[in-house]
């Protein structure tokens, strides 16, 4: 924020920083433990008066001189100079807080220059204790330059209470100084035999090489323990928070856990084979596969540590992104562009937007993320997003990333940032424009004549926006599955509803008649519900054209297997089903049409990648499945990508409870509507009704619009009855909570509630049970005062809207109303008067059966007796 | 733009910013002595490798022994001026780096080209030919191009109104060529550079002279002549330095263009007699007046820095968040560390010269 920012692209990602640094560190760790292998070998030289083994010495020293002084040293510079250029101001911190540190270190730096030229060039020259003595000196100087230097990169990551006094003791001795000294002492130790043993293993003599040879491995041997057990303090001494982090939460450290446990055991391997016999041809090829291996294994470890520090640069004091703590929310508050010194435009407009994404980039990602390049690749990470997801992702990026830090701007910020990425950098974009839907002609109504015709047949869906997924190859949530509603009346003074003696059979339109050939669900029934099903047959053996189920007072076929892709090609939610009651001997009584809702528009792929499966509008597509259960996988620990890659697809029921399906789950996890709700509405919140739309199917632009009734002219959205995401998402999630899963707590803790005060006020629900009551708002079946409804909930099934009837308990009030969503007089966007046609067909007008005192379509005597409901004897409001 | 609105607000200081004034214009000295023998001797060793004859190999020789130690003392000494520089200044350098880190990098991967080729310059020096050429080339080239970077560096950061440019080139490829500084500067460095490596000649063969190394006065002519050539063609750039020097940067009547008026009359001074007792062939004669020339050029250089920056900034703006302790244990061990490599190298002296005496 306080600097410019070196525009790197593919070199970004700390690809610097690690190039020089694992090379530094492992040499700088050869510095200080071959400064004691040196002294020790020439004392052993001594002690056995072998001018063999002095002479075998003097010749690493100078190889030793010669890889430290130059490339160790000048490395060394180079990291300080590489941080200065990536993130000055952490550097700036390091050096303004701990400069007598970094002077100090200066100091040993030059006794290690003076020591070793000495100690390398006066073999034979000084006497031996002196010279043994400069050697010392050397080891010494090295040492202590490890020791102060441990201090301030340990303090990187654990700084204990320095963050809040800024002592510099505090902060150099802090909780992981003693335990990082030790194994950085151990390791350096470690490697120090690693080089001896390229160089003994040269040696021509073969019993001066075996015994060299011999005694470099037992640098690799005995360190390796007590490097072991300081790895296993060292990890002790994180802050169990930290520990939790880097070893359980961050995927991304785990090949280089792995690879340090590995490469520990192959160390160890190499070591003893060095220390037994090999044969001079393969001990040079042994030693430098093992040098290799060792400088991995310091790569390994570097990473973890530098992979723990995330999402700081100092930890709990500095983020990646040089924002300090203690000044995010005044950034937040203000925006980045404002608080950053080094942008071109201090705020966000729509001429700038990209603009602005790139300053903001360059500011909060290009630190850690190149940009094509092999680290941290910005590309790959965000290349399943378009712009509006990749937005809502930053804008909440620390909640399910603790490696990432908070996003320090504002919505603008966010929406530049993620245009700029999304399009600029992955050419991915959002639809701005609405979806073009096909015009089709008037819908046709099947006859009804008032004066002649003795029977009103009516017929409606339990949910008038209704979805299903087709991703079903990889997993299922929701299977083709429309429940269909008939209910025969016997017009008459006294209406009659019939059930004897009648049958009711239903017919889709035929260019919906084989869904079979349109989605793979029935090639994966079997794995998924345990049964196969005939191609075209639904989950309760109905298929598309049949009978219906006669009940008390109506007609049902259930789980009808509708999905809505006409044979002909493209999306279609809105099939035609034609329903026929016919009498014993066949005569027809009525007909009547009613549309099956089906989509499948759920917006995944704004975050999950690939495209519409269909039609450039519709349906999950292979790749943005696939990248749903990859997510799943990395979050919750699970290997549903391999399960569903092996032929085995997932049905997310099988562990998260569904009581629309009376599924059960697995009884641990939360609920498939708690589940699904509350993790994304951590990502969405606090955006309306677009938070909704993203993943159901009735968005202004989308290819459903199925929020199509009564409601929606009146321009009321999902928000007012549901409440926002957020609400929806708390109110399901206090009831797991209440349930006793831990995970709906974690879930909740970002979630700010939006209808209410706090989340306290609101009440816990169950999903498909408790949910907003129309009467909350008609009370009385009056015109409402209020057109919000959130957190009253219909008290249990019987209560929902798809299940209550009218206060005679007869008529279902689908019946006369339509079902939720597309309540008379419905708008669909496929036609008009698409889910108009019963009124049409029987009132001649689009409104609710009966309003406007139309009594007559079944009673054939003038009513005045409001026995439907009160308030029905009227003209109807909206007309 | 503002240039001004683009400064980084500076981080906080453990002590007072004089004590880092005082330890940066040490350690600079420090560093000057060193980088000017090293980059002084492998130019006159290159310059001499170009002429017929093979007349200079003992003095290049002597030059390929010393290169490592030099290399590696110019490099440690430039760690602690740059290290103090970084804690007073560090909001303007660290930004001119950004501005320029393609090239500030660079530095470090030339630094490595010219150790290790000073390296093999001494390991094969008896037994190349054509390499010696080479080699000398290849280091010094590398080490007269770190020292380009550092000049546009230690310029570009008093430069505020040249850092806008970075919104058209934020890629760190921008050098400092608009400032008419720059080159007298460099050119100025370099040659008191040359001059310097050739009074570190001079005064080697003093020293074995004074070991009774027969012919060395020839060496001792030598290397005063390339110091009195060179400090005599340094006044005409330290001249034209002078020269372009904008305008009210330097205000003799204020108490910074006084002291830097000051010094640079005693600059000239010593450095006039520098030379003349460079061209009597004196050379530590002359290593007195120029280590006071350098001191007072050391001097002037800072006082330039602070008249540069003194729109935007004064040290005296740096807050202070007390820590005294470190800087104690940093002292002591300064102290003591600088015992220890006197006490090195007298004991390395004396146990040489013993068992030499002995066999």
């Amino acid at each position: 924020m306080n600097y410019p920012v070196w525009n790197l692209d593919i070199f970004g990602g700390g690809l610097l920083i690690a190039l020089i640094a694992v090379f530094h560190v492992y040499i700088s760790h050869f510095a200080v433990g071959g400064g004691l292998f040196l002294v020790l070998t020439e004392l052993k030289g001594y002690r056995e008066d072998n001018p063999a083994i002095i002479e075998y010495v003097r010749k690493h020293a100078k190889f030793f001189l010669l890889v430290t002084m130059v490339a160790g040293s000048m490395t060394g510079v180079g990291i300080w100079f590489t941080i200065a250029l990536l993130n000055p101001s952490a550097t700036s911190t390091l050096i303004h807080y701990y400069v007598f540190g970094w002077a100090t270190e200066w100091v040993f730096f030059l006794l290690e220059i003076i020591s070793l030229f000495i100690y390398a060039y006066t073999f034979g020259r000084l006497g031996r204790k002196t010279h043994l003595l400069m050697g010392w000196i050397y080891f010494g100087s090295a040492w202590m330059s490890l020791f102060i230097i441990n201090g301030i990169i340990d303090l990187m990551l654990t700084p204990g209470n320095w963050v809040q006094n800024h002592n510099f003791w505090t902060g150099f001795f802090n909780p992981t100084f003693w335990p990082a000294l030790f194994f950085r002492t151990f390791l350096a130790l470690m490697i120090a035999g690693l080089f001896g043993l390229l160089t003994s293993t040269r040696l021509k003599d073969k019993t001066l090489r075996h015994r060299m040879v011999r005694h470099c491995a037992l640098y690799l041997l005995i360190p390796f323990f007590l490097l072991l057990a300081s790895a296993w303090w060292y990890k002790s001494a994180l802050p169990p928070e930290l520990r939790t982090m880097m070893f359980q939460s961050m995927p991304e450290l785990k090949p280089f856990i792995t690879g340090f446990i590995y490469l520990s055991a192959l160390l160890m391997a190499g070591g003893l084979l060095m220390a037994v016999r090999i044969p001079k041809y393969l001990g040079l090829t042994a030693a430098v596969v093992l040098l290799i291996i060792g400088q991995l294994y310091m790569g390994c470890f570097e990473f973890m540590r530098e992979g723990g520090r995330r999402p700081y640069i100092i930890r709990n004091y500095m983020y990646s992104n040089s924002i300090r703590t203690a000044d995010l929310a005044s950034v937040q508050k203000q925006g980045v562009l404002k608080a950053a010194k080094w942008v071109r435009e201090k705020k966000v407009t729509k001429d700038n937007l990209l603009q602005s994404g790139h300053d903001l980039y360059n500011l909060l990602c290009l630190p850690c993320h190149s940009i094509g390049g092999p680290l941290n690749d910005i590309t790959k990470v965000t290349k399943n997003f378009t712009p509006w997801g990749l937005a809502n992702m930053i804008e909440t990026i620390d909640r399910f990333h603790p490696y990432m830090p908070p996003f320090p701007g504002n919505r603008l910020e966010a929406r530049a940032l993620g245009a700029y990425i999304a399009s600029n950098l992955n050419g991915r974009f959002d639809s701005e424009q609405p979806v073009p839907i096909p015009a089709l002609t008037k819908p046709e109504l099947p006859p009804f004549n008032p004066d002649k015709d003795s029977y009103v047949l009516l017929s409606w869906t339990d949910m008038g926006m209704q979805a299903m997924t087709d991703a079903s190859n990889q997993w299922m949530i929701l299977p083709p599955g429309v429940n269909l509603h008939a209910m025969l009346i016997k017009r008459g003074e006294s209406p009659e509803i019939i059930t004897d003696d009648v049958r009711i059979t239903y017919a889709i339109d035929p260019a919906f008649g084989k869904p079979a050939a349109q989605i793979p669900f029935w090639q994966n029934s079997k794995q998924l519900f345990g049964k196969k099903l005939a191609d075209n047959t639904g989950l309760s053996g109905n298929g598309l054209t049949g009978t219906m189920q006669s009940g008390d007072d109506d007609f049902h076929a259930d789980l009808l297997p509708v999905v809505p892709y006409p044979s002909d090609g493209g999306y279609m939610p809105y099939p035609s089903m034609t329903i026929t009651a016919t009498d014993v001997k066949g005569t027809v009584l009525a007909r009547t049409k009613t549309v099956v809702p089906t989509a499948t528009e759920m917006g995944c792929n704004r975050c999950h990648g690939g495209l519409w499966r269909v039609d450039g509008r519709a349906g999950i597509a292979t790749a943005t499945a696939g990248n749903i259960l990859k997510v799943h996988d990395r979050l919750s620990g699970t290997s549903l990508s391999k399960q569903a890659a092996a032929g085995k697809p997932v049905l997310c029921q099988k562990c998260h409870a569904d009581s629309r399906f009376g599924e059960k789950g697995d009884g641990k996890q939360l609920n498939m509507s708690a589940s699904i709700h509350g993790f994304h509405a951590n990502f969405l919140a606090s955006r309306g009704a677009d938070a909704c739309t993203a993943c159901h199917p009735a968005g202004e632009l989308g290819a459903s619009r199925a929020f199509r009734g009564i409601h929606h002219s009146l321009d009321l959205n999902c928000t007012n009855c549901h409440g926002s995401l957020a609400d929806h998402a708390i109110s399901l999630l206090k009831a797991e909570v209440k349930a006793g899963k831990k995970r709906a707590k974690t879930l909740m803790q970002h979630l700010k509630p939006e209808m209410a005060a706090t989340a306290k006020e609101i009440k816990p629900r169950q999903p498909w049970i408790n949910e907003p009551d129309c009467l909350n708002c008609h009370k009385d079946f009056e015109q409402p005062d209020d057109d919000t409804t959130f957190n009253q909930w219909t008290a249990g099934k019987d209560d929902l809207f798809r299940n209550r009837t009218d206060e005679a308990g007869l008529v279902p009030c689908s019946a006369c109303h339509n079902s939720m969503h597309a309540l008379y007089p419905a708008t669909n966007p496929y036609g008009k008067d698409l889910d108009n046609r019963q009124p049409l067909q029987y009132q001649k007008k689009p409104l609710p059966m009966g309003a406007n005192k139309g009594c007559a379509v079944c009673h054939t005597k003038v009513m005045d007796e409001e026995l439907h409901h009160p308030n029905m004897l009227r003209e109807f409001r909206n007309q | 733009m503002n240039a001004a609105t683009l400064i980084p607000v500076p981080d906080t200081i453990p002590v007072g910013w004089g004590w880092f004034h005082i330890l940066l214009t040490l350690t600079f000295f420090l560093h000057l002595l060193a980088m000017n023998i090293m980059l002084g001797t492998i130019i006159i060793a290159f310059v001499q490798s170009l002429c017929p004859g093979d007349s200079y190999l003992p003095v290049n020789g002597q030059i390929a022994k010393k290169l490592p130690y030099t290399v590696a003392l110019a490099v440690n000494l430039g760690v602690a001026p740059l290290l103090f520089a970084q804690v007073i200044f560090g909001h303007f350098l660290y930004v001119s780096s950004v501005l320029m880190a393609v090239f500030w990098l660079s530095i470090v991967a030339l630094l490595i080209i010219a150790y290790y080729s000073a390296y093999i310059f001494r390991y094969r020096y008896t037994t190349m030919q054509a390499g010696r050429t080479f080699f000398t080339g290849l280091t010094m080239l590398s080490l007269l191009a770190i020292g380009f970077f550092l000049s546009n560096n230690m310029t570009m950061m008093l430069h505020p109104r040249s850092w806008t440019r970075y919104f058209q080139h934020p890629d760190g490829l921008l050098l400092n060529f608009s400032d008419p500084t720059l080159i007298p500067r460099y050119l100025h460095m370099v040659v008191s550079a040359i001059a310097f490596g050739g009074l570190a000649i001079a005064l080697w063969y003093t020293y074995q002279k004074s070991r009774g190394q027969a012919g060395s006065s020839r060496w001792i002519k030598y290397g005063c002549t390339w110091f009195a050539g060179a400090s005599i063609a340094n006044f005409g750039l330290g001249f034209w330095f002078f020269g372009v020097l904008p305008q009210g940067v330097i205000v003799p009547s204020t108490l910074i263009g006084g002291l830097f008026s000051l010094f640079l009359i005693g600059g000239i001074i010593c450095g006039a007699l520098s030379i003349i007792q460079a061209l009597r062939y004196q050379p530590l004669q002359t290593l007195w007046y120029a280590l006071a020339t350098i001191l007072l050029m050391v001097f002037m250089r800072d006082l330039l820095r602070v008249a540069y920056l003194k729109p935007w900034f004064s040290l005296s703006d740096l807050h202070v968040e007390s820590s005294w302790s470190p800087f104690l244990v940093f002292v002591i061990s300064f102290v003591a560390g600088l015992g220890l490599v006197g006490w090195m190298l007298k004991t390395t002296y004396i146990g040489i010269h013993d068992k030499e005496v002995r066999s």
